[in-house]
């Protein structure tokens, strides 16, 4: 088979045709982690610092950094995220053109805590806020620095972040699911129109994936019920994902957590693809099984223990396993379960990779 | 009498589990006008109701959304009935919950706030991203039957062992359960964890055991 390029593999894997090789991606790699994962190339590297935290020459120092890495380890994708525009509230806090206060963990992860919503009247009062350029100034460095053979990953909240982050509470906007389903609606909507408005702006700068990124599940389960996600998600996810394709675009879903209870009604929403198939509560063969030709399958590969307290040796072994299990025919892009986050060992998300090109060249030959 | 008795506590049971917060005040309310003792209220109807649902909930037949507005409904109707208790109404024993440093994801641990109460446990809910030391403060000052930690993140549940290690050093006998996404039950057995429970539903099926097993 002719060599493809990073972009083909995973547009091709999206389609769930068979590149010639597994591509190779991640969904976000935190601050620390890019740096840590550096330093097994070089001592150039900047302080460890939270982006919200850093000035523009800083945040162009750290991309840089990641983009030597994507270059060294030869990734067929990367994904830029939305350098979301903040103030610094105190050493644990932000609040965004929202009005929305976020608790910034040690690791880089912004959860938001207090939202300018609390009941349907404060809808009156809301000053809705457009996308602005410089949200998406790492997808417009990735492009440049990275050029067309790499496919750019966009990073957007989904309609249920989107939401939830306007109460500043997953279980207000759950609640509400059931006790104000008109305020959930237009908070969904509001969600959403933010969403499509990031939609055609990633498009405008060259993305060729789009990556919604709101868990709608934990381990047990869904957190909502599959008539809510009926109700007041899935028309949503028709919505945007009918966007992106016709903006010519990929559009992955991303949550952690037991997705059986509306797999299916996501796949039918016109996502290309589902990650990160998280091992501890859904089996990646058995939704192989049940999607192959329908949807592509991404991640699977344990960063909550493999990754940061496995070994080299483990990992390959891990990624031999999932390969076998997920690639044959294609349809199929290896990353860790969640993201590569500071608790993950450098030199192991470096086996993996290693071990992902060792076993994944088209057509798997992979022996018990 | 005692079949109006019967159809109302159904009733009761009913609108707890169907999240119903006004229909459970009025229920509550036309039960003590029938003379019905309120300790039957709380513990033939609305214990039960919050016992089916959380059943449910770990049969995934039911959801977050059912699970917080039945809590609702049961403490719409528990405020009716406090003032007809004499002594505390969850008197079951004494539960202190919180999340570890570093981490301020609520909803694992609200969760278990809400099936432990309705089991009739009091729960000290000591919030979020809390540091070792203000766990072992909250344990020496509150003295619980038992402590609880939940984590969502595989980068914050290490700090539980830090926890369990400094609480120990307060009070050697500290029972200190665990929970959450990356936790196991092997790393509860690694960390000295007295306990861990896989779900909300479960960690009271764990508390009760090691209240039983400690009484």
């Amino acid at each position: 088979m002719t060599k493809m390029t990073g972009k083909e593999r995973m547009l091709t894997a999206l389609a769930c045709g068979q590149p010639d090789r597994v591509p190779v991606w991640e969904l976000a790699f935190n601050e620390e982690s890019i740096i840590k994962i550096a330093r097994l190339f070089t001592d150039d590297v900047p302080p460890v610092k939270l982006v919200h935290e850093m000035d523009l020459d800083e945040r162009i120092k750290l991309l840089d950094t990641l983009y030597m890495v994507a270059r060294k380890l030869e990734l067929d994708g990367l994904t830029s995220i939305h350098l979301f525009n903040t103030q610094i509230i105190d050493s644990e806090h932000i609040r965004d053109d929202w009005g929305r206060i976020y608790f910034v963990g040690k690791e880089g992860e912004s959860i938001p805590i207090q939202g300018p919503v609390s009941e349907p009247a404060d809808l009156k009062n809301l000053k809705i806020i457009h996308p602005p350029e410089q949200e998406f100034m790492m997808l417009m460095l990735s492009r440049e620095r990275l050029g067309k053979d790499v496919a750019h990953v966009f990073h957007i909240s989904g309609p249920f972040r989107e939401s939830w982050a306007m109460l500043g509470s997953i279980e207000k906007l759950l609640y509400f699911y059931k006790k104000k389903p008109g305020l959930a609606r237009d908070l969904a909507r509001i969600g959403t129109d933010y969403v499509l408005e990031s939609v055609n702006k990633a498009a405008d700068l060259g993305a060729d994936i789009i990556a919604i990124v709101s868990d709608l599940a934990f381990n047990q389960s869904t957190m909502m019920s599959p008539a809510h996600y009926e109700e007041f998600l899935y028309p949503y996810h028709v919505e945007i994902n009918a966007l992106i394709h016709k903006r010519g675009m990929k559009v992955i879903k991303h949550s952690d957590g037991n997705l059986w209870p509306i797999i299916d009604r996501l796949v039918e929403s016109g996502f290309d693809g589902i990650h990160p198939i998280q091992p501890q509560c859904m089996n990646i063969s058995e939704v192989k099984s049940k999607y192959q030709g329908r949807c592509c399958l991404l991640g699977n590969i344990d960063c909550e223990h493999l990754l940061p307290f496995g070994s080299e040796d483990e990992v390959d072994a891990a990624v031999k396993e999932t390969i076998a299990a997920a690639a044959p025919g294609g349809g199929y892009i290896i990353s860790s379960s969640n993201t590569i986050h500071p608790g993950c060992k450098g030199e192991n998300y470096l086996a993996m990779v290693k071990a992902a090109r060792k076993y994944g060249s088209y057509p798997i030959q992979i022996s018990g | 009498m005692k079949g109006i008795m019967i159809m109302l506590l159904e009733e009761i049971k009913k609108a707890v589990r169907e999240g119903e917060e006004d229909k459970v005040k009025e229920l509550v309310d036309q039960a003590l006008a029938q003379q019905i003792q309120p300790r039957d209220v709380l513990e033939q109807a609305m214990m039960p109701a919050m016992q089916e649902i959380g059943e449910m909930f770990s049969r995934n037949e039911a959801f977050i959304s059912e699970l917080l507005c039945a809590a609702e409904a049961m403490n719409a109707g528990i405020n009716i009935l406090k003032p007809h208790f004499t002594g505390a109404i969850r008197n079951k024993g004494r539960i202190i919950l919180g999340t570890v440093e570093g981490d301020i994801h609520t909803i694992g641990k609200n969760l278990v706030k809400i099936c432990l109460e309705s089991a009739g446990y009091e729960v000290l809910d000591i919030g979020e991203n809390i540091k070792a030391q203000d766990f072992v403060k909250a344990y020496l000052k509150e003295k619980p039957d038992i402590l609880g930690m939940s984590a969502l993140l595989s980068s914050t549940a290490i700090f539980m062992e830090d926890v369990i290690r400094e609480v120990r050093a307060a009070d050697k006998s500290a029972r200190i359960i665990v929970g959450g996404a990356p936790v196991t039950q092997a790393f509860a057995d690694k960390i000295g964890a007295s306990g861990y429970a896989a779900n909300a539903f479960d960690s009271v099926q764990l508390v009760n055991n090691l209240l039983t097993r400690h009484n």
